[in-house]
């Protein structure tokens, strides 16, 4: 028994040395990511994880705000490190930069081999920051290199979009205005009142989750569709085509008519009764059950257009209004709204370490991951050497991934970040087609369905986007390098008392019962919003805009 | 003479000993009740992340006066001081429920009746008001079982919206919250109902008390000491009530009359880092309002009831 005892203490004292011993041989280094585009908060785990390991022998641990809440900012903020990796709005960083929590960079960023082609980009991003000839503290975030004035893709962010198969079927009429796209919508209304288990259908469902998001003031949903106008929000002032800027309250600017148009919806019966109780999840259900019959952000289509629907022609498609101008934004050769730094505690190895990781993640190989996704899951090589797309439900049913990626759901072990150094538009060189997959040749010969050439020969157009340019009817906004103010406390209360006034009312006008309702809310939501001081806050949006609005300009004339 | 010397050394160093048995809470106190009030300096200093708060943020009692200084938003603080007194006054109105509750659900003679009937009363605490919301939603939104059922039957001929409408909202408040925190709040009284001396109600039904007779005379009044701590622990949190239920049900229908103080500390606060400073402003107005609540409470206990409960 004595003997076993020893046995068992000499054992137990010698495996923690025995894995100690190894653990210094072959510890990863852990590298914190702030990170504000993550929806992911802790170490990055699945195949992602086996991948950047495999290479470099790091582990990536993700610290998201928008997971564990914006106060995380402020407390790792006031402890003098954010993180070794920062990924941030362009806005915050500037601050970061002040308070001493970003490492200047100038010594060693334009030597990252992968990022050189990227120069112009850097360069323009870093020397808006006004701190010197020469000195560089950040990589502006999915840098692209078409063009700052021009518009790539088939669709834009935001267009009116209705099931291809209800257009037809009510004698695909011309849509001449916002009325007309009502006559439209409640003609297919009379059609289509409940799906095919039949829940009701209504031709417009709406949320509030993100209003006030993202910049802009007011309800999501008449932010986005004011751009069918041309209509661009500045925070609480709008930006009109010819680069002056409106109040908000003024009846000429889209906020009045579309929320004139959502009403005149709900007054006809087209507005889902339930908009006004329901969230973003109760209405993506609605959407993928086939309840809703009109939607306007690109992206939507991703939860309802399927590969059989496209083929049996009962896809979403972008139906144009004649008398729109739809405001689209250039593609992000300057880069999007975020940035990436390094945080100033980095030195040394862990320095190096990350350099060689970014110059990786702007790699092709890395761009391929982040874009592509696996070989021989996602996309498979063809005998040309261009890729063809395979399992498109990878990521929506998190299909397991090869062996030698570690096993796993492709989903939970999918690349955490959830942030690019390049844009997705970029040319990949092995292919000489671009890593976002809608642009290569094996896809876009897949998707000419038979819905595709009714769209072309009924709009006489290739796509959405060459029918607006044939048309005339796109205002392209250029990319450019903006230093914006940020708020003040006191301009950010004022924005948002005013922001949660102009919210109140402006749901409340969606349902108004009649016209004369609708007047008296808006009058109530003007007053309300003058007594707060919107005069102030128009005078300093304007200021802070007018920066973005030279530098497109400038961009223009270039 | 030596003697009582050393007694009193004796004393001395026991007490000593007695003050450390007290010491680790002392310290968790200290450390978590009073340490965290050095957070007030944010309310006076105009404070925004990253930049740490040195002496040219700070702004004496700028955020203070920021409450009341324009009008409109005056107009909605009264509002929303308002909608918190109205519903934690209901709440307070109705605060004899849960013990009248645990009275009658002591008196159930059938064992399995009772325990079942307090398991399914106690069973919603445990519900986040998210999924009581969601619940909610399923039976009374507009196209939800309620008004399926009553269009199904023809009693309305269009659906009704029951979550955007303000009719008598502030008691359907206080119905969702009692339907989720009655039984929880119960258990307090039937635990102080176990502790009353059964001589005395032997003796009542000696002396021929009816059931209604022992509840009124002997089980009321033993449960009212308790009550009266719990109301009083409640009135000094009257405008601190809460704001996840608030949150939940809001809409901008009925956001007028829902909006609490700690809901519009949180509509305030949460987008953007700046609002630090005010909503720690408004904290310490809270503070200052329930320590006097607590302190008037207290007082008017001692002169009607001749003792406090501090």
């Amino acid at each position: 028994m004595k003997r076993f005892l020893s046995l068992l203490l000499t054992v137990i004292m010698v495996i923690p040395m025995l894995s100690a011993v190894a653990m210094a041989e072959e510890a990863p280094m852990v590298i914190d990511f702030y990170d504000d585009a993550a929806n992911y908060h802790g170490i990055q785990t699945g195949w992602f994880a086996k991948v950047v390991k495999d290479r470099f022998n790091i582990e990536l641990n993700i610290i998201a705000p928008q997971v564990a809440g914006e106060s995380i900012y402020a407390t790792r903020a006031a402890d003098g490190n954010l993180g070794d990796v920062l990924i941030m709005d362009k806005s915050k960083f500037v601050n970061c930069i002040e308070a001493g929590l970003v490492k200047d960079i100038s010594d060693r960023v334009l030597e990252i081999e992968n990022l050189k082609p990227f120069h112009q980009q850097i360069k323009a991003y870093n020397a808006s920051l006004n701190k010197g000839e020469g000195v560089y503290y950040g990589i502006p975030a999915e840098m692209v290199n078409t063009s700052a004035v021009g518009v790539t893709g088939e669709m834009i962010y935001s267009s009116p979009q209705v099931r291809w198969d209800l257009y037809k079927a009510v004698g695909s009429p011309d849509v001449k205005d916002l009325d007309g796209l009502l006559d439209l919508l409640a003609k297919i209304h009379e059609i289509h009142p409940a799906n095919e288990n039949g829940d009701p259908a209504y031709p417009i469902s709406l949320w509030p989750d993100w209003d006030n998001n993202d910049n802009m003031s007011g309800p999501a949903n008449v932010v986005q569709l004011t751009t069918w106008y041309g209509d661009k929000f500045k925070g609480a002032a709008i930006l009109k085509p010819d680069n002056t800027f409106v109040k908000l309250y003024d009846k000429d600017s889209g906020y009045y008519k579309i929320t004139q148009f959502l009403n005149k919806a709900y007054q006809m019966g087209l507005v889902d009764p339930e908009s006004f109780e329901q969230d973003w999840n109760a209405f993506v259900g609605k959407l993928q059950n086939g309840q809703v019959d009109l939607i306007w952000y690109s992206w939507q289509q991703g939860f309802w257009n399927s590969q059989d629907r496209m083929d049996n022609g009962t896809a979403f498609q972008v139906i144009p209004v004649e008398d729109a101008m739809f405001y689209a934004d250039a593609d992000n050769f300057f880069g999007s709204s975020r940035v990436w730094g390094i945080g100033s505690k980095v030195e040394g190895e862990k320095y190096e370490k990350i350099l060689e990781f970014l110059n990786w993640y702007a790699s092709p190989e890395g761009l391929t991951f982040q874009h592509c996704g696996i070989e021989g899951l996602n996309y498979i090589v063809g005998e040309d050497g261009k890729y063809i797309p395979y399992k498109d439900n990878a990521l929506m049913d998190n299909l397991p991934v090869p062996e030698e990626y570690g096993g796993g759901g492709y989903q939970d072990g999918n690349n955490a970040i959830n942030q690019w150094l390049c844009g997705s538009i970029c040319l990949n060189p092995n292919t000489g087609e671009t890593y976002d997959q809608k642009y290569w040749a094996s896809y876009i010969a897949k998707n000419m369905t038979e819905m595709k050439k009714e769209w072309q020969a009924r709009f006489d157009a290739q796509d959405p986007v060459d029918w607006m340019k044939k048309n005339n009817k796109i205002v392209i906004s250029p990319n450019c390098v903006a230093n914006l103010a940020t708020d003040t406390n006191d301009i950010e209360l004022l924005r948002n008392e005013i922001n949660k006034a102009l919210c109140k009312y402006t749901w409340q006008m969606f349902a108004a019962e009649s016209d004369d309702d609708f007047e008296a809310l808006w009058n109530k939501m003007v007053d309300e919003m003058d007594g707060l001081g919107y005069d102030q806050l128009f005078d300093y949006d304007c200021q802070k805009w007018q920066v973005e609005v030279d530098a497109k300009i400038a961009a223009v004339a270039q | 003479m030596q003697k009582a010397e050393r007694r009193i050394d004796y004393k001395k160093r026991r007490s000593y000993i007695e003050f450390l048995y007290i010491l680790p809470f002392l310290v968790l106190v200290a450390l978590f009740s009073y340490f965290p009030l050095y957070g007030w300096i944010y309310a006076f200093h105009d404070y925004r992340p990253p930049f740490p708060i040195t002496n040219e943020t700070f702004v004496g009692f700028k955020w203070f006066a920021t409450i009341v200084n324009n009008p409109v938003r005056l107009k909605n603080v009264l509002r929303v001081l308002r909608n918190t007194f109205a519903m934690s006054g209901i709440s307070l109105f109705f605060s004899w429920f849960p013990m009248v509750f645990a009275v009658f659900l002591n008196e159930i003679k059938c064992k399995p009746f009772r325990k079942f009937v307090q398991t399914v009363t106690t069973l919603p605490n445990f519900i986040s008001w998210v999924l009581v919301f969601a619940f909610a939603f399923t039976l009374f939104g507009t196209n939800g079982a309620v008004n399926s059922v009553l269009q199904e039957i023809g009693i309305i001929s269009k659906p009704i919206s029951f979550l955007k409408s303000t009719d008598h909202l502030w008691f359907k408040m206080w119905l969702w919250l009692t339907w989720k925190n009655a039984g929880w709040a119960a258990i307090m009284y039937l635990a102080a109902i176990t502790g009353i001396d059964e001589q005395m109600i032997e003796a009542a039904k000696v002396d021929g008390a009816t059931r209604m007779q022992i509840i009124w005379n002997i089980t009321i009044p033993s449960l009212l000491p308790t009550y009266f701590v719990i109301v009083m622990l409640n009135l000094a949190n009257f405008l601190s009530n809460g704001m996840e239920q608030y949150y939940v049900f809001q809409n901008a229908f009925n956001q007028d009359y829902i909006e609490v103080l700690d809901l519009y500390v949180y509509n305030m606060a949460t987008s953007g880092t700046g609002m630090y400073p005010l909503s720690t402003a408004i904290s310490i107005l809270k503070s200052l309002v329930s320590v006097v609540l607590l302190f008037i409470t207290n007082t008017a206990s001692k002169l009607i009831r001749g003792e406090g409960f501090i």
